[in-house]
């Protein structure tokens, strides 16, 4: 890039020169950067003028009118919100506290025998997760890095337009594609990890949108000071550009992750229910917590009804501690711009 | 820079942590198609006959009760076995056997000999297997016709009489054609409320099976899963049981387990020789009248349903398990072969005797264990 060795001259000849030779990333950069700059002025303003000012009844009215519908909606939509919190607690946190919830698995139990834990269902997501990053992560981290720093022309287009159609594919598409895919046409089995496939499907695109938005937000100037030092591009995306975006990349991961441990469709059609523990990726069954909702909730036994409620529980708790720890990250690693 | 390192350290902690339970687990896979899925190893260990290692089977979700108390019977003296379950349903179950996925199917009608979309269940099994696949029946589940009318403690139905409360063509309780079957009883005029499934269910097609053999004057409906008469539609077996319950004067046909659960009454079913009550021994009779339709080893059964056997209750599903004569892996087949034994043994069928379902009568089960033992 010629952008990387500015030309000498007066400065704000050389900041224009940029400008028009960086084509997409430095627009859009500048202009995220202007959005996020725009709110804090005029927001406050008005609103001022309108506590202190003479209001007319009409505006009065208005202003009254507005305020209840605003409530409302905001009261309508917590109401289910705090409702589903409510029942699900209500309902799961005996098993859900007791210990054997959290160290056996639901080996022996039945609809009819109560009892047994969570913890076959319990690593099963956790490790499907892990693996479901492992390769996610990667491909959507440089998916995005080059549709920022490099994408130009058609491929670039053609990419973003692929990740867009990504992002509209119902998970349940994503797991019949898997299953095609792997059982049908490779004749192989229904193994965890082909239901691991699935996931990374429907993962890819959230970690890549994610990625590109924060990417989007470095400020260009960080990157032309580092190409004005002599430093190479690679060594800048991944000396400055990266570090920089690090925590909000890393809250995207989080929060496309807890997405796809959500995920129940293509669980059910490649991975389905057990209840014993496994850790084995390539072969066998393996649990999965929202398969034990599932293969629980279409019993009519107590029993079943308690195991269905306490495997939500869990599964809530283990989605709320992940988004916990990428806000932590976010707030711990804030960039100092 | 200081915070965005510990950043860095505590991210990489994560991901390690995760790896790390990535890592957990047995041994990497020995997948081997067509004769199921899972890993196989280590049968036939010291004491008795029990295996480490998995068996998977799939398929009709009116067997999965009984399946799961043999499991757990099974697995108090095998504690290493891990067998799962997967209620999908016969058809989906059948599938998945011949697309090699899993190691058994459950089913509540026997692999099918005729074309269907020129394709014979029975023929891709077989090549699936490389071996002849075989039914064995396994599980009874009584079908039984609960009702909720207060103040009637015993009631007594013909094929006939059933057949037209399900057709709609009997209205009241107190109708002439119930009072007749019923002497002595007090019937109310309260009008009659058939409740029926309205997914496809293997309880459906039996039971309209049986209304078509016994009463092929009353229904002349092809037996089918999905279900052909009036009433009111709900889903699964537990939608038309609690419907019945909260309904003064419904009737439904339902798994006995469930009408039990309820707390429902269920009517004797009189075939022409005289009322027969629900039991585990009068379902037996009903089995053990049954014709084999197999040969040698497989095992399927032709159920008179139109039966006038004294004491033999006619109305009735037997779910089999479909199997593999020869596994291509030797020790899949001496695991089916260990688990199976245990399933029809006289323990386990007992125990799911408590659940609802009817015990293998004793001929039956003779032969069941001969072709258990046959598996290879």
């Amino acid at each position: 890039m010629s952008a990387s060795t500015p030309k000498q001259g007066r400065p704000d000849a050389a900041a224009e020169d940029v400008r028009t030779l960086e084509a997409t990333p430095s627009c859009s950069a500048t202009r995220v950067v202007e959005r996020d700059a725009e709110p804090a002025g005029p927001a406050g303003n008005p609103r001022n003028e309108g506590a202190s000012g003479h209001k007319s009844g009409g505006r009065a009215a208005a202003d009254v009118a507005a305020r209840i519908i605003m409530w409302g909606a905001f009261v309508l939509a917590v109401i289910p919100l705090v409702w589903i919190l409510w029942s699900v607690v209500s309902n799961g946190l005996e098993l859900v506290g007791s210990p054997r919830w959290w160290s056996d698995d639901a080996a022996g139990t039945s609809a009819r025998r109560p009892g047994g834990g969570a913890l076959h269902a319990i690593v099963g997501t956790l490790e499907m997760a892990a693996v479901t990053a492992l390769i996610a992560v990667p491909i959507g981290v440089l998916t995005a890095v080059y549709l920022v720093e490099y994408g130009r022309g058609r491929l670039a287009r053609l990419v973003s337009f692929m990740v867009d159609i990504l992002t509209g594919v119902p998970s349940i598409v994503a797991g019949l594609f898997i299953y095609a895919f792997w059982v049908t046409t490779l004749g192989g089995q229904r193994i965890p990890f082909a239901a691991t496939l699935s996931l990374v499907l429907l993962m890819i695109p959230v970690v890549v949108r994610s990625t590109e938005e924060m990417l989007k937000l470095v400020p260009n100037e960080l990157r032309e000071a580092s190409f004005a030092l002599g430093v190479p591009k690679w060594k800048t995306i991944v000396q400055v550009v990266l570090p920089t975006a690090f925590s909000g990349i890393v809250t995207g991961i989080l929060l496309g992750l807890a997405r796809v441990m959500g995920e129940t469709a293509p669980l059910i059609i490649l991975a389905p229910y057990t209840k014993y523990l496994q850790g084995d990726l390539f072969a066998n069954l393996m649990a999965t917590l929202p398969t034990m909702i599932n293969d629980n909730r279409t019993e009519v036994t107590q029993a079943a009804i308690d195991r269905a409620w306490a495997a939500s529980l869990t599964l809530i708790l283990i989605i709320l501690a992940f988004n916990l720890v990428g806000r932590l990250i976010a707030r711990t690693s804030k960039v100092k711009a | 820079m200081k915070t965005q390192r510990l950043a860095v350290v505590s991210s990489l902690a994560l991901t390690g942590v995760l790896a790390l339970a990535g890592c957990g687990g047995g041994n990497s896979g020995s997948t081997n198609p067509g004769g199921g899925g899972g890993e196989t190893q280590a049968a036939e260990s010291g004491d008795g006959n029990c295996f480490s290692g998995n068996l998977t089977a799939e398929g009709s979700s009116a067997q999965k009760n009984a399946f799961e108390e043999a499991v757990n019977l099974y697995s108090e003296n095998c504690q290493d076995a891990k067998i799962s379950y997967n209620p999908t349903g016969s058809g989906a179950g059948i599938k998945q056997f011949i697309a090699g996925q899993v190691n058994f199917a459950g089913s509540d009608s026997a692999l099918k000999t005729e074309a269907k979309d020129g394709k014979i269940e029975q023929q891709q099994a077989d090549a699936a297997c490389a071996s002849p696949a075989w039914n064995i029946p396994m599980v009874t589940g009584p079908i039984a016709i609960a009702y909720n009318v207060p103040g009637v403690e015993k009631l007594t139905l013909t094929p006939a009489v059933t057949a037209d409360i399900f057709t709609g063509k009997v209205k009241t309780w107190n109708d002439p054609a119930i009072a007749k079957v019923n002497a002595g009883v007090n019937l109310p005029a309260t009008p009659i409320k058939p409740f029926f499934r309205s997914d496809e269910s293997g309880t459906t097609e039996n039971f309209t099976k049986y209304l078509a053999a016994a009463a092929p004057k009353n229904w002349t409906a092809e037996p089918a899963k999905k279900w052909s008469g009036k009433g009111q539609g709900v889903e699964k077996s537990a939608g038309v049981t609690n419907g019945v319950k909260g309904t003064e004067g419904g009737i439904t046909y339902t798994e006995l387990s469930y009408a039990k659960d309820a707390g429902l009454k269920y009517a004797q079913i009189d075939n022409g020789a005289g009322p027969v009550e629900l039991t585990g021994e009068s379902v037996g009779k009903a089995v053990a009248a049954a014709k084999p339709a197999g040969e040698g080893n497989d095992l399927k059964l032709k159920l008179d349903y139109a039966t006038k056997e004294a004491g033999a209750y006619p109305i009735l599903l037997v779910t089999y398990e479909i199997v593999c004569s020869t596994y291509k892996d030797q020790a899949t087949g001496t695991n089916v072969r260990s688990f199976l034994t245990s399933f029809a043994s006289q323990d386990t069928q007992t125990a799911i005797e408590e659940i609802g379902y009817a015990p293998l009568p004793a001929e039956v089960r003779s032969k069941v264990e001969t072709a258990i033992a046959a598996i290879k």
